[in-house]
């Protein structure tokens, strides 16, 4: 049975808000990346923002956006992803503690931190009663989230599902995690990413919500044919063999693929898988790499799949995208590895 | 005891975040919770923080809540009769 993509809705470090697609690619220089964020007044209840942390403010806004495009008030499920939460609040309220010694806590930010407060949120603002669930599995958070929407619709327990991916970076977590050496220690522009050629990334962020479909309407964006995810692969070999095994799981092999989108984020041992994989199975195929656009973060899976939907859509591949391409792409895979740990494979098809 | 309302009045502004509310928006006898400043049980349990925060005072009868916060002006009046003499 076929997912239908329906609609779809992002903030991200690139003007994505308003349904634009990448027709004016944003620059930025340091080592991470900063959503661009619209004026949430239009959006959402000026009594709910006082409560609402960036991460909230964000997942609620793309969601809105998505079900708007699509049609639906109030879907059958929203499932969402997020492997590091809500973590302004969560900062909050941990200051709070050491600040006020264990006392005096404001309940707030304890409520808003918890990792299923988005998907909460966008709940209780549509009065949705129904299957609601977030998941938490570092970088298969958002993979997670989006297989449990395509099993809702196979297993017939919803006809649409909203479902979500979505992380923040903070000052608190981007000073821990620069300590583990994961971002570039030169300040460099993101449109540079992949021609410095040394260790470490740039940091990303990000909320994407696609309305998953069972059945076609005339303005889906892409169906989503197969996700499969693996867990550190012991070689190459077998990172191959998942693949090969993935697409002939869905009977075609890599000859019938257009375009490659793979989640190189221009540390070079990261990359030297994917550098392995185009010299071997990916040999004739057009790839393209989205995280120069969106930074590296455990579910930015969802924005690659945004852009692989809107090519679709479009029958446009930006030159930011690949410059190998020129041809409509009728059929994406997308091959992201989140720290050599998780492995995923999205397929999405023209309708 | 209007220099009481006064500093009340900007700390639950900042307590709650009330974007966009001024203190001069908030009457001294408008009630806080539902048609008047529109407050719920969450920012209940932050009033009670406060009190306790700035004034040093705990609301050691949860009962008496909706009395202490109906308005700025009988917050002051309970903050005045209980805060600790020094």
């Amino acid at each position: 049975m076929k997912t239908y993509i329906r609609a779809t809705g992002n903030i991200s470090p690139q003007k994505s808000f308003g349904h634009q697609f990448l027709t004016d690619v944003i620059e930025h220089t340091g080592d991470r990346l900063t959503c661009i964020e619209p004026d949430y007044k239009g959006i959402i209840d000026v009594k709910l923002i006082r409560r609402m942390s960036r991460i909230i403010k964000m997942g609620v806004a793309a969601a809105m956006e998505c079900l708007q495009e699509s049609g639906v008030t109030v879907p059958d499920a929203i499932t969402t992803g997020t492997a590091y939460g809500c973590l302004e609040d969560t900062g909050v309220f941990l200051t709070k503690m050491v600040e006020h010694n264990e006392e005096l806590l404001t309940p707030t930010a304890f409520i808003q931190s918890t990792h299923n407060t988005i998907g909460a949120q966008i709940a209780l603002m549509l009065q949705c009663h129904h299957y609601n669930n977030a998941f938490v599995h570092r970088g298969f958070s958002f993979e997670s989230a989006l297989l449990d929407g395509m099993l809702l619709l196979v297993e017939k327990e919803a006809n649409n599902v909203l479902v979500g991916g979505i992380d923040e970076i903070t000052n608190i977590s981007h000073s821990i995690l620069r300590r583990m050496d994961l971002y570039k220690r030169q300040q460099i522009s993101n449109l540079d990413l992949f021609t410095t050629k040394t260790k470490g990334t740039l940091a990303g962020e990000g909320a994407a919500f696609f309305l998953l479909a069972n059945e076609s309407s005339s303005n889906d964006y892409a169906t989503l044919d197969a996700l499969h995810t693996f867990y550190k692969p012991i070689s190459i070999k077998e990172t191959e063999q998942q693949i090969v095994s993935f697409l002939s799981a869905q009977s075609i092999n890599v000859n019938d693929i257009d375009l490659i989108i793979t989640g190189r984020n221009g540390d070079i041992q990261n990359d030297a898988v994917y550098d392995q994989l185009q010299r071997s199975i990916f040999k004739n195929n057009s790839a393209g790499n989205y995280k120069h656009l969106c930074g590296e973060y455990p579910t930015s899976t969802a924005f690659a799949l945004w852009v692989a939907v809107n090519i679709i859509k479009t029958a446009v591949v930006p030159v930011v995208i690949s410059k190998a391409i020129k041809n409509k792409p009728k059929k994406i895979l997308i091959y992201n590895h989140y720290q050599n740990i998780h492995h995923s494979l999205l397929l999405v098809s023209a309708c | 005891m209007d220099k009481l309302i006064a500093n009340l009045k900007v700390q639950i502004i900042e307590q709650l975040n009330l974007q966009d509310t001024k203190p001069e928006d908030i009457g001294d006898d408008q009630p806080l919770f539902n048609e008047g400043l529109g407050l719920d049980s969450i920012d209940a349990l932050e009033l009670i923080v406060l009190l306790q925060q700035h004034y040093k005072i705990k609301l050691s009868n949860a009962e008496d809540g909706p009395k202490v916060f109906k308005s700025v002006k009988t917050m002051a009046e309970y903050i005045t009769e209980h805060q600790p003499k020094v």
